[in-house]
């Protein structure tokens, strides 16, 4: 069935948008006769609200925000519910941090997540200062990242910090201006923010959570339940650009295309340093964290990790008593994904949970019908995370 | 509801949000406040403590207001997303006409459907305006391609601009295609940049 209508998918400005830019701009929607059109959005609010009410058919959303759409703590209340059939890629986020803070942490060079988070502390006590830290969203993998980096080190972030939401394209404006001392955001802002010699990277997400998930495909589910086989050729399309984007020898054409004045509008040298294959990155932390697209099942909707993000955000008193994280959960859809992905070919992990945390180097993913070179997935601490 | 009801206008437009003033004015018990230009919202939020918030979506700021929603020690007044569950036409409308609007919890109802629907009004009339412009910038660019395209027909076929243009036109008439769409193609084949 080859629906009429546009398939219309809402993005932001940042490079983990790649699959979605580049299965339009390479032909990979084309070829699967749908025909999509891509708006560039200026906030997350904008995203949920045209999901929510039907202006949108899909878009690339936060895992958390994702989430808490569905259990009603965020958006407008429109009577479009949302499902999660794909994610779009691991990894990406810097902790980036004023000079004056970035100091102290990188004293003595490259340092481990957890040694930078604990001189961070220190230096948060010594100078009895709450450093003002940027996040793009109260719902998002930044903020809960953030957190967990300095609750780790014994930071209370309530207490010892003021939080502050700053959209990612103006983080960098904000830490030159002194509103804030620092951010967490998505690649390629921490970039922006070094190259300008404004601030320096401390910690990387990949850093306090391997390989962690990062943004995710949302489609609104009447297209799911409606139109599944159109739904079925835009996975398709999405999974294909994934793959094309995560080949290091790819890097420099994705770079291209994602630097047009329709998409990231920056510097196609900047861009190139967030994805597979660069090396020159976050050299202050000693960890080339790019994004991944592809590889590491990077596309599978693990429900684990959907868990992991309620019970972060239970952690931080987000949730109320009577939600429903059951449901919450059921928005990730690893049916879905494995129907488009199976009929691509591509293996397909054999769970929808994995234990998160547990592997600490490489390892073998069961699946369907060979098993996944998975790398680690630790968080910072060593945490065990096992939702089932 | 004691007193005025405080409408906050979140909107880089100067001549919108002047418009938009002065029309609500005309509806009784409001005043209109404004964030200062280059100012955040979330300060002006948070500094004027307004009723009701009318944001221009097109400010990539309007995220911070999702940390505004969650009741806490520092926020005992959540704001919430002005939502007419019964009028999804009217909801949509606002969206496309890029227009949002939030109200503080226990804001008296029907008060506000007046000011918010008169926002969306002149938002729409707004965009109308903004789209007639885009609409008449494309089809200038269409007919330069497609001018373009026939010089080029005529220098390569040395043929004159009607023959060029037929050419044009029975090629659009086989594929079903708009002739804009085929000289743009041609240009692009043929190494021009289809601008």
């Amino acid at each position: 069935v080859t629906s009429q209508t546009v398939f219309r998918i809402g993005l932001l400005r940042l490079t983990d948008a790649a699959p979605l830019i580049a299965a339009r701009e390479l032909g990979y929607f084309a070829a699967e006769n749908i025909e999509v059109s891509l708006a560039v959005e200026p906030s997350w609010a904008n995203i949920a609200d045209k999901l929510s009410w039907g202006l949108l058919d899909g878009a690339m959303m936060l895992p958390p925000l994702a989430l808490a759409l569905q259990l009603g703590l965020s958006g407008s209340g429109g009577p479009e519910a949302i499902v999660v059939p794909a994610a779009l890629s691991l990894n990406g986020n810097t902790v980036t941090l004023a000079e004056r803070w970035a100091a102290p942490v990188l004293a003595g060079g490259a340092v481990p997540a957890l040694a930078g988070a604990r001189r961070f502390a220190t230096a948060i006590r010594d100078r009895g200062e709450k450093p003002v830290l940027g996040i793009v969203h109260t719902f998002s993998t930044h903020n809960l990242l953030l957190r967990y980096w300095l609750a780790t080190a014994g930071i209370d972030p309530d207490r010892d910090a003021i939080f502050t939401v700053v959209p990612p394209a103006e983080t960098v404006d904000a830490l030159a201006s002194g509103k804030i001392d620092g951010f967490c955001a998505g690649a390629p802002w921490g970039e922006v923010a070094v190259r300008a010699g404004i601030g320096r990277t401390v910690a990387t997400s990949h850093a306090i959570w391997n390989h962690g998930v990062e943004k995710v495909f949302a489609v609104r589910r009447a297209i799911a339940e409606e139109e599944p086989r159109r739904l079925q050729a835009v996975l398709r399309a999405v999974l294909k650009a994934a793959a094309y984007c995560d080949d290091p020898g790819n890097a420099v054409a994705v770079a291209g295309i994602l630097a047009q004045d329709g998409y990231l509008r920056l510097p196609a040298q900047t861009i190139l340093t967030s994805l597979p294959g660069a090396t020159a990155r976050n050299e202050g932390c000693g960890d080339a964290d790019v994004s991944v697209f592809f590889a590491n099942a990077a596309n599978f909707p693990w429900r684990s990790q959907a868990r992991w993000f309620l019970g972060q955000m239970r952690r931080w008193g987000y949730l109320g008593e009577r939600a429903d994280l059951v449901a919450a959960a059921a928005i990730f859809r690893p049916d879905l994904y494995a129907l488009a992905a199976g009929s691509l070919g591509l293996s397909v992990p054999t769970s929808p949970v994995k234990s998160e945390g547990s592997h600490s180097a490489d390892w073998l993913l069961p699946a369907a019908s060979t098993s996944i070179p998975m790398g680690p997935d630790s968080f910072m601490d060593g945490v065990h995370f096992d939702s089932c | 509801l004691l007193g005025n009801l405080e409408v906050l206008l979140a909107d880089s437009d100067p001549e919108r949000v002047t418009i938009l003033e002065r029309r609500l004015a005309e509806i009784s018990d409001v005043v209109t406040m404004r964030v200062p230009a280059g100012g955040s919202l979330l300060d002006a939020v948070v500094a004027l403590a307004p009723d009701v918030i009318i944001v221009d979506m097109a400010r990539p700021d309007r995220d911070a207001l999702d940390d505004l929603r969650r009741v806490s020690v520092d926020n005992p007044r959540p704001v919430v997303m002005f939502v007419d569950g019964d009028d999804r036409a009217f909801m949509e409308a606002a969206i496309a006409a890029g227009v949002s609007s939030y109200n503080v919890v226990d804001t008296a109802f029907p008060d506000i459907k007046p000011i918010v629907m008169a926002a969306v009004a002149i938002f729409r009339k707004y965009q109308k305006v903004a789209d007639d412009l885009n609409k008449a910038k494309a089809t200038l660019l269409e007919r330069d391609t497609i001018n373009r395209a026939k010089s080029m027909l005529m220098r390569q076929r040395n043929i004159d601009e009607p023959h060029a243009y037929r050419w044009l036109r029975r090629r659009a008439m086989n594929e079903s295609r708009r002739i804009g769409d085929v000289a743009a193609e041609l240009l692009a084949s043929e190494g021009g940049t289809p601008k």
